[in-house]
């Protein structure tokens, strides 16, 4: 159902910036916005070429670097800008996560789970607000969690990552909607990328076993593809959601069921 | 008629407002369209019933399968709206009607589609609710109650059928601009759609665009609320 992403009365492609697009979500949310019709830029932290592969086929532009360092939110931002003029849909999808018991968990790995998921975020939402309330347009989508939603154990820092996340999409839907931005979150659950074999890893089991776990807290039984939650964000990011405002998907298979 | 491959859905309320909305857009993308309606609607099959009609209901969703061959969506958008009524005032008639129409109509139309969904390998309700039912009203309490009483339906139908390809959710749109928003009604005045943050009413054309992302890419929901409400509810 890909309806036409361009911008009113002009030819010229939208333009999209998806952080955390080396793999997984973003990777796979790129290509479905792509396919949508925009012009999408990719970051990841560091470009191992996937990077620059996948630029090449959503007609964008590869700009890699880690959101946590201010600096670079602002070269990112930058680089966009000056190669398409601005960002007309943000996608907020780059995150760490590092498991391990509150009390003895390094603060240093905690705090990073932080800075890159929420802050970071923050920052590059800061870069690119201005153009989009110069032309009074603009989508910002946050990919938080279910575990923002309804919290883990052993997960404190990444929940709460996500959680602010949560709560920033409900301030700046109040307060950026009446300047034409619309911002909204999605909080998907259990989604067979390759942050499962991690899991894993850090279960000690196989990754048979770690998507079988997984299964077993999903009502309907399914972990969720990449591709379902890029529809999400393409739903979010197409003309026909221009009355979703602070509002929070929960595209999990009933894990959460509207408990944000 | 269009080739018996193209999806079926049916949708409550099709003849104004939301439903018609809702059943143009799936019209539009390809869907074969069943509507339900005390009134003739603009569909390809018409059926002038009343929802609260359990009998009615189930003829009519019998005729659509025997006739296009099953049902992959259903739409209950069938409702009616009354403001301005000071909770002591609601009288027993206003209070069951409005459950009957809301809640009765929902439960009719699940009862009579679900049958036809089960075995298949696809089948989706969406109910529209109301973004009211989420924050709460005052001088509509009966249109309030009905609209929750919705949610909790589908929230409970959804649990059940989790473990089928069979997904239920709703959709709680914000106050939108069809003919139940009376020209005088409260949500029209411009001291209430400055309050919203995005400063206007919902169109029918957004509510419809939502349930159709429900019903088209939307497996992963189960039992849950979208709510397209101009920021009155967040």
């Amino acid at each position: 159902m890909a309806e036409a992403a361009t911008a009113p009365g002009g030819g010229q492609p939208r333009v999209a910036l998806v952080t955390g697009a080396a793999q997984g979500l973003g990777h796979a949310t790129a290509l479905r916005l792509a396919a949508d019709g925009f012009a999408v830029a990719v970051n990841d932290i560091s470009d191992d070429g996937r990077l620059t592969a996948l630029a090449g086929q959503t007609g964008g532009l590869a700009v890699p670097g880690d959101i946590a360092d201010p600096e670079t939110v602002t070269a990112i931002a930058g680089a966009v800008a000056e190669r398409f003029g601005g960002v007309d849909v943000l996608v907020a999808n780059a995150a760490a996560m590092e498991m391990g018991p509150f009390l003895t968990q390094d603060p240093a790995i905690w705090w990073r789970q932080i800075e890159v998921n929420l802050s970071g975020h923050f920052r590059l939402v800061q870069a690119v607000v201005p153009q989009m309330r110069a032309r009074r347009s603009g989508r910002i989508v946050l990919i938080a969690s279910g575990w923002g939603v309804i919290g883990y154990p052993n997960a404190t820092a990444y929940a709460a990552s996500k959680a602010g996340l949560i709560a920033l999409a409900k301030g700046l839907g109040r307060e950026l909607a009446p300047q034409g931005i619309l911002t909204n979150a999605i909080a998907p659950s259990y989604i067979d990328t390759e942050q499962l074999g991690v899991d894993a890893a850090d279960a000690g089991i196989s990754l048979e076993q770690m998507r079988q776990r997984y299964r077993e807290l999903i009502p309907t039984g399914q972990l969720a593809t990449v591709e379902d939650v890029a529809a999400a964000v393409a739903f979010l990011a197409s003309p026909g959601a221009s009355a979703f405002v602070g509002q929070v998907l929960q595209p999990g298979g009933g894990v959460t069921r509207t408990r944000a | 008629m269009k080739a018996s491959a193209d999806p079926v859905v049916v949708v409550t309320g099709a003849a104004s407002g939301i439903g018609a909305a809702t059943a143009a857009l799936f019209a539009e993308r390809g869907w074969r369209t069943a509507g339900l309606d005390l009134r003739p609607s603009a569909t390809d099959m018409p059926f002038t019933c009343d929802v609260t009609d359990a009998n009615a209901v189930g003829s009519a969703i019998d005729a659509v399968v025997e006739r296009l061959g099953g049902i992959d969506a259903a739409v209950t958008a069938a409702g009616y709206y009354e403001e301005g009524i000071d909770v002591c005032d609601i009288t027993k008639a206003q209070w069951d009607s409005m459950l009957n129409v809301i809640l009765g109509g929902t439960v009719n139309i699940c009862a009579a589609v679900l049958p036809h969904m089960i075995g298949k390998d696809r089948g989706t309700i969406v109910a529209i609710s109301s973004e009211l039912a989420l924050g709460g009203s005052a001088t509509d309490l009966h249109y309030v109650a009905a609209k929750g009483a919705v949610l909790g339906l589908i929230k409970s139908l959804a649990a059940e059928f989790a473990a089928t390809p069979i997904r239920v959710n709703a959709v709680a749109p914000g106050p939108t601009d069809t003919p139940l928003l009376v020209g005088d009604s409260i949500w029209r005045e411009p001291e209430y759609l400055v309050t919203l943050p995005l400063g206007r009413l919902v169109t029918p054309g957004e509510i419809a665009a939502t349930v159709y992302y429900l019903a088209t890419e939307g497996q992963l929901y189960c039992g849950e609320v979208l709510s397209p409400n101009a920021g009155a509810v967040i």
